[in-house]
């Protein structure tokens, strides 16, 4: 690349940083220092499916501002990912002992939860996922949980399963395996999050800064319902009492104030809509009690929210 | 000797697949799902309307389906039908989805096992994306890195496409393809709040109210999908089609296929795609009545009579881990989280070739029969090499091609500022079906509820339940192991040809277990 379609293809990729809010922590100047730097330190990502549904993966792709060929060709190395890797069965098993015997740098993303009470429930090449996380694990930089199964439980962890699945950082405490860990929930996950972690271990050499949660305090310092459209309307005590009117859901099931996520400031799919601008609760995808025993219901009903019954989960 | 496959990649979950291979040629195959939540039973005691945003999470590539099924099982207990915004939204929000699925596929999942990547190599124009990747792979190459060129490479070695101009073509619209998927998710969520999973789907509707903006950005939206997808994506799927004829008549399934009726018209009430089961090429129409499920093979305790039909007989219970080894050692024993769904007691393949031969024979789209006498003309083809591994990636062009028309119809009519759902309490102790198509095939979802409105009972049957059965208790094997079985292998460390077989058939482990 000549050095003027060079900086030209850097400035796109500042612009898609100022967008997915990367530009905090990182000067125009200082990318261009960055990208400079030797192919070594770009970091090789493994991605592992657990008991997922690869909606986090699929979200992923739908990463706005910077194409994602350019996150596999210039900002990191996707040497695994059970979606994108030609390589295949035996070869894949290969490649992951492998890496976990040598010592180059890698981040570990996990997504989906870990079967542990039926390890026989999740097998990648006849060995149970749990295998291969703690593998992987010990030797990783660091550790991503995507999505909010490998973070908070999620669907596989719901009440009434019988697999004993948990979280990474769980199993991982478990194991006492000490690998840093970054958690950041919410089904599916926000490609922009990830985007932004990674970016953010690429060229500050450490994760963003963590709630107790190990969250990314950037994209989960508040709750869904104190960033709301309908927040004044809260106080004012102007409640919905049916879908389609105007005013606060929390009368009909939202679960924005117990869901920590910043998807009423930057909306889903690159701010095309958000879950209760489209007239439906927050149904608190990124919170410690989803899925709820009731999600959405009708206008005083007493079943919601704040009583306990009708909880499955402490938080 | 045999042949496993484990992992099998770019498919969505854990596949594992072995092969018994004499002579280079397959004569016994066993497809393994891999993975096992147990959704259906942790439903039991959550309100009914949850079903909705939890089963559509049993998959993150359709969840759409998931969504659609949850809400017209309901919709179906309730004894209702959503008001004709409410229908037209979720046929715009699921058919945008449909058209995401069918790019993930063919060019994410399917495509560089046909299309040769290193062909880029080779590039000699000036398109800004294929310069770079041109020089990140000679780079790699050239660095020795550890595993160069990875996600692309390693992989099998075999017959890839020789034509550079179809290789670079494809790689192009291979990148330019994840932006355009990216724009369909955008289509879904303006209606759908969000894709992957889409929240407001819900038994009544859709609980959007539509404005004239979100009309126009969706029809802007659909405007360069459709460019994409007739300037691209269907030309590509007919130029792999064309560089391999003999996959006609590879990955043959049994050829008995089964369709739900899809995508209703809310002013005449019928199905663009009619639904129905051919078999042995006779076509008739669909019986709900006929489906059973067999657990002989499955990972589950065996009940006294292996098979039942949804929601009647008891919940089955996980092997544990012991008897989960026990089975595994045993000569003919259990070796699937997936259970064995059978139509009249046969397993049946299921999608964009079912849709596309049921709704051949009940001739009630002429759009349809029309593109399909088209591509059989054009390819030297007929109706019969259809369940195929290149009749499957056509099948998903010309449904491509038939969605686009739909939706072109259906977001012109969406009536604006006029919410499309209304509210209908969850009633007690009623039963309901739902059923659809997500792109790669029949969907079903049961429900029975409770005295207080609870989920008392669910049951899922899932497209890749169907395809990628195990054996049944008479020991019928599944569609996909019948696809393979009869395959020449021509380089067994390589076993390039199973991979494209099983793919073809788009296989969603997780929705299919569960």
């Amino acid at each position: 690349m000549t050095n003027m379609s060079r900086r030209v293809f850097l400035k796109k990729i500042y612009h898609a940083m100022v967008v997915c809010g990367a530009a905090q922590f990182i000067s125009f100047s200082e990318l261009l220092k960055a990208a400079d730097k030797k192919d070594d330190n770009k970091p090789y990502i493994i991605w592992l499916h657990g008991t997922s549904c690869s909606g986090c993966s699929t979200s992923f792709l739908d990463l706005e501002g910077i194409p994602v060929v350019d996150i596999i060709t210039k900002f990191s190395r996707i040497m695994f990912h059970p979606d994108l890797s030609l390589a295949t069965g035996n070869t894949v098993i290969e490649m992951m002992n492998h890496i976990s015997a040598s010592n180059i740098p890698y981040i570990l993303v996990v997504e989906g939860g870990i079967p542990v009470e039926l390890p026989h429930a999740c097998l990648i090449g006849d060995k149970p996922f749990k295998y291969w996380v703690s593998k992987l694990a010990s030797g990783a930089s660091a550790c991503v949980g995507a999505g909010t199964c490998a973070t908070l439980g999620g669907i596989p962890a719901m009440h009434g399963t019988d697999t004993g699945s948990v979280t990474l950082q769980a199993y991982l405490e478990s194991q006492q395996i000490k690998s840093p860990v970054i958690n950041i929930p919410s089904c599916p996950m926000r490609p922009e999050h990830l985007a932004y972690t990674l970016l953010h271990i690429v060229y500050q050499g450490t994760p963003p800064k963590l709630d107790k949660k190990n969250r990314p305090i950037k994209f989960f310092g508040s709750t869904v319902h104190e960033r709301c459209v309908y927040y004044a309307d809260y106080q004012e005590d102007r409640f919905a009492t049916r879908i389609g009117e105007s005013g606060c859901l929390l009368k009909l099931g939202c679960q924005g104030p117990v869901t920590r996520n910043d998807c009423l400031i930057n909306g889903h799919n690159g701010n095309t809509n958000t879950c209760i601008r489209a007239g439906h609760p927050c149904i608190g995808c990124a919170s410690e009690h989803f899925p709820r025993r009731i999600m959405l219901h009708s206008y005083n009903d007493k079943r919601a929210m704040t009583n306990k019954k009708y909880q499955w989960r402490e938080s | 000797m045999k042949i496993t496959v484990d992992p099998l990649t770019r498919i969505e979950g854990h596949l594992k697949f072995t092969t018994e291979v004499k002579e280079n040629i397959v004569v016994d195959a066993h497809c393994s799902g891999e993975m096992f939540r147990g959704i259906e039973k942790a439903l039991i005691g959550h309100d009914a309307r949850v079903a909705q945003q939890v089963t559509q999470r049993v998959c993150g590539v359709c969840p759409y389906g998931h969504a659609e099924a949850a809400s017209y099982a309901l919709e179906d207990a309730m004894g209702i039908q959503p008001n004709r915004n409410g229908i037209l939204l979720k046929n715009l929000a699921v058919g945008a989805y449909h058209l995401q699925d069918y790019l993930l596929h063919f060019y994410t999942l399917c495509a560089l096992d046909y299309i040769d990547i290193t062909a880029i190599l080779n590039y000699k124009g000036k398109v800004e994306s294929l310069v770079a990747l041109k020089s990140w792979v000679s780079s790699e190459l050239k660095n020795n890195s550890v595993y160069p060129a990875a996600p692309f490479l390693p992989r099998y070695s075999g017959d890839y496409i020789n034509d550079q101009d179809i290789n670079i073509g494809a790689i192009a619209h291979y990148l330019e393809s994840i932006e355009i998927m990216a724009k369909l998710h955008k289509m879904v969520a303006i209606f759908g709040a969000k894709a992957p999973h889409p929240v407001t789907i819900e038994a009544g509707g859709v609980t959007v109210t539509p404005s004239v903006q979100d009309i126009a950005l969706f029809s802007s939206y659909l405007q360069s999908a459709e460019s994409f997808i007739r300037n691209k994506f269907i030309p590509d799927v007919v130029a792999v089609a064309s560089a391999y004829p003999s996959y006609f008549s590879e990955g043959v399934s049994q050829g008995n296929l089964l369709s739900y009726p899809y995508y209703k018209d809310p002013d005449t009430n019928k199905f663009a795609f009619a639904g129905g089961a051919s078999i042995n090429g006779q076509y008739q129409s669909l019986d709900t009545k006929k489906i059973q499920e067999h657990h002989k093979y499955s990972y589950y305790s065996n009940l006294p009579d292996s098979s039942h039909s949804p929601l009647d007989g008891p919940i089955l219970t996980p092997l544990n881990e012991q008897e989960f080894e026990t089975e595994k050692n045993k000569k003919d024993g259990k070796y699937s989280w997936t259970r064995a769904p059978r139509y009249s007691g046969l397993p049946m393949e299921v999608g964009p070739v079912a849709r596309i031969v049921n709704g051949y024979a009940a001739g009630n789209n002429p759009q349809l029969n029309k593109r399909v006498d088209q591509y059989n003309k054009q390819l030297g083809i007929t109706i019969d090499n259809y369940h195929s591994v290149m009749g499957r990636h056509l099948s998903r062009a010309i449904n491509a091609d038939l969605l686009l028309q739909l939706l072109n119809r259906d977001i012109a009519r969406v009536e604006p500022n006029q919410l499309a759902f209304e509210e209908h309490a969850v009633p007690k102790n009623r039963r309901g079906i739902g059923l659809t198509e997500a792109t790669r095939g029949a969907l079903g979802h049961w429900i029975e509820t409770d005295n207080k409105g609870y989920i008392k009972r669910y049951e899922m049957i899932v497209p890749t339940t169907w395809n990628i059965s195990p054996r049944d208790r008479q020991g019928q094997l599944g569609p996909a192991e019948q696809m393979l079985v009869g395959t020449k292998i021509a380089d067994p460390n390589n076993p390039l040809e199973l991979a494209r077989i099983i793919r073809s058939s788009d296989p969603c482990m997780a929705c299919s277990v569960h």
